[in-house]
């Protein structure tokens, strides 16, 4: 009943990335180009959500896994439809997910700039060069719905400080390798 | 708190060699001046003996007062540039980093996050401030950082 192959792709999107609670509103918008009644939309809605979901939890990544978890007597092309469709947008839904999960407030944008003190009230003439450097940070996604948090802090650090947190860093670089190569 | 033990000192030292701490207090609150003054104009130590002789310190002790000068003055500017005003200055940094097993949406999943714990100072008060990394973040983080190690290094 749907009018088109790129109407199915994407209302398995849709489907995909609405939470639970979005998928009544989902069905309804939906309705009027499946042309079928509110509930048939609802259950349609509501399997689509499943079934994508559930190919994205489990990590399914071959045909034959997909189409084994639909019923015996569904329509044959149908099936095999929806099968593409949900290979082709796999990994971007398992991207989506991760990016989704819940986790401490995320880093999202960095910028420094490097400033040279002049003068303060304890000495009159100077030339200290200092660092600025501003964390973008983005609360829980998950936490704030639609409209993340997104604060900025800006924290200034010695060249002394600098060097100690690279040597932090650099440390981490090495435990990362260790890791890597076990 | 320095100056309670400072004081402390100076009334000891006031007792050790007889004098009245009362005067003491104040030619030590006037010598003081001078050191001060040195260190904010960033005063070379013949200047500083040439302040102290046209103060009317003799020749000797004016001498004496310069090598000290020249000795520790290093040790009291960055001492000074310490106390300059800094904005959020970051006082430590920790980190733990591990691998994601599942979660609610991914049954498996083995990706590795890296979490770090920034220490800052704001104002008198200490806070602290988590954030979470991916590796590619970290590795273009640790890539800036050596950008604005070299940049500091240019001006030093």
């Amino acid at each position: 009943q749907a009018p088109s192959k790129d109407a199915v792709r994407q209302l398995c999107q849709e489907c995909f990335s609405s939470p639970p609670a979005a998928l009544g509103p989902l069905a309804q918008r939906a309705c009027p180009g499946l042309a079928a009644g509110p509930e048939e939309a609802e259950q349609l809605v509501s399997a689509l959500h499943n079934l994508t979901r559930h190919v994205v939890y489990c990590g399914l990544t071959r045909a034959e896994d997909i189409l084994s978890l639909f019923p015996e007597n569904f329509h044959q092309n149908l099936k095999n439809l929806l099968t593409k469709i949900i290979l082709e947008n796999i990994s971007a839904w398992r991207n989506e997910a991760q990016a989704s999960q819940i986790s401490l407030p995320r880093l999202v944008d960095m910028d420094w700039r490097v400033d040279i003190k002049t003068s303060s009230d304890s000495i009159i003439r100077m030339a200290v060069p200092t660092c600025l450097l501003q964390l973008k940070i983005q609360e829980d996604a998950a936490l704030c719905g639609n409209n993340p948090v997104v604060s900025a802090l800006t924290v200034e650090l010695s060249k002394e400080t600098l060097d100690t947190m690279l040597e932090g860093l650099g440390r981490i670089r090495d435990q990362l390798s260790a890791v890597a190569n076990k | 708190q320095q100056v309670e033990r400072f004081l402390a000192q100076l009334s000891d030292f006031a007792t050790m060699n007889k004098i009245s701490l009362g005067p003491l207090k104040n030619i030590v609150k006037s010598i003081l001046l001078v050191p001060n003054g040195a260190l904010k104009r960033n005063l070379s130590s013949e200047q500083v003996k040439a302040d102290f002789i046209a103060l009317g310190l003799s020749e000797e002790k004016a001498s004496y007062f310069a090598e000290q000068w020249k000795v520790n003055s290093p040790t009291l500017t960055r001492l000074a540039v310490g106390q300059t005003l800094m904005i959020n200055q970051l006082i430590d940094m920790e980190w733990k980093f591990g691998v994601t097993a599942g979660s609610s949406e991914l049954e498996k999943v083995g990706s590795i996050f890296l979490q770090l714990k920034l220490v800052i100072k704001k104002g008198s008060q200490l806070e602290n401030v988590y954030v979470e990394l991916t590796l590619p973040q970290f590795y273009s983080f640790l890539h800036e950082m050596e950008r604005v190690k070299t940049s500091l290094e240019s001006f030093s």
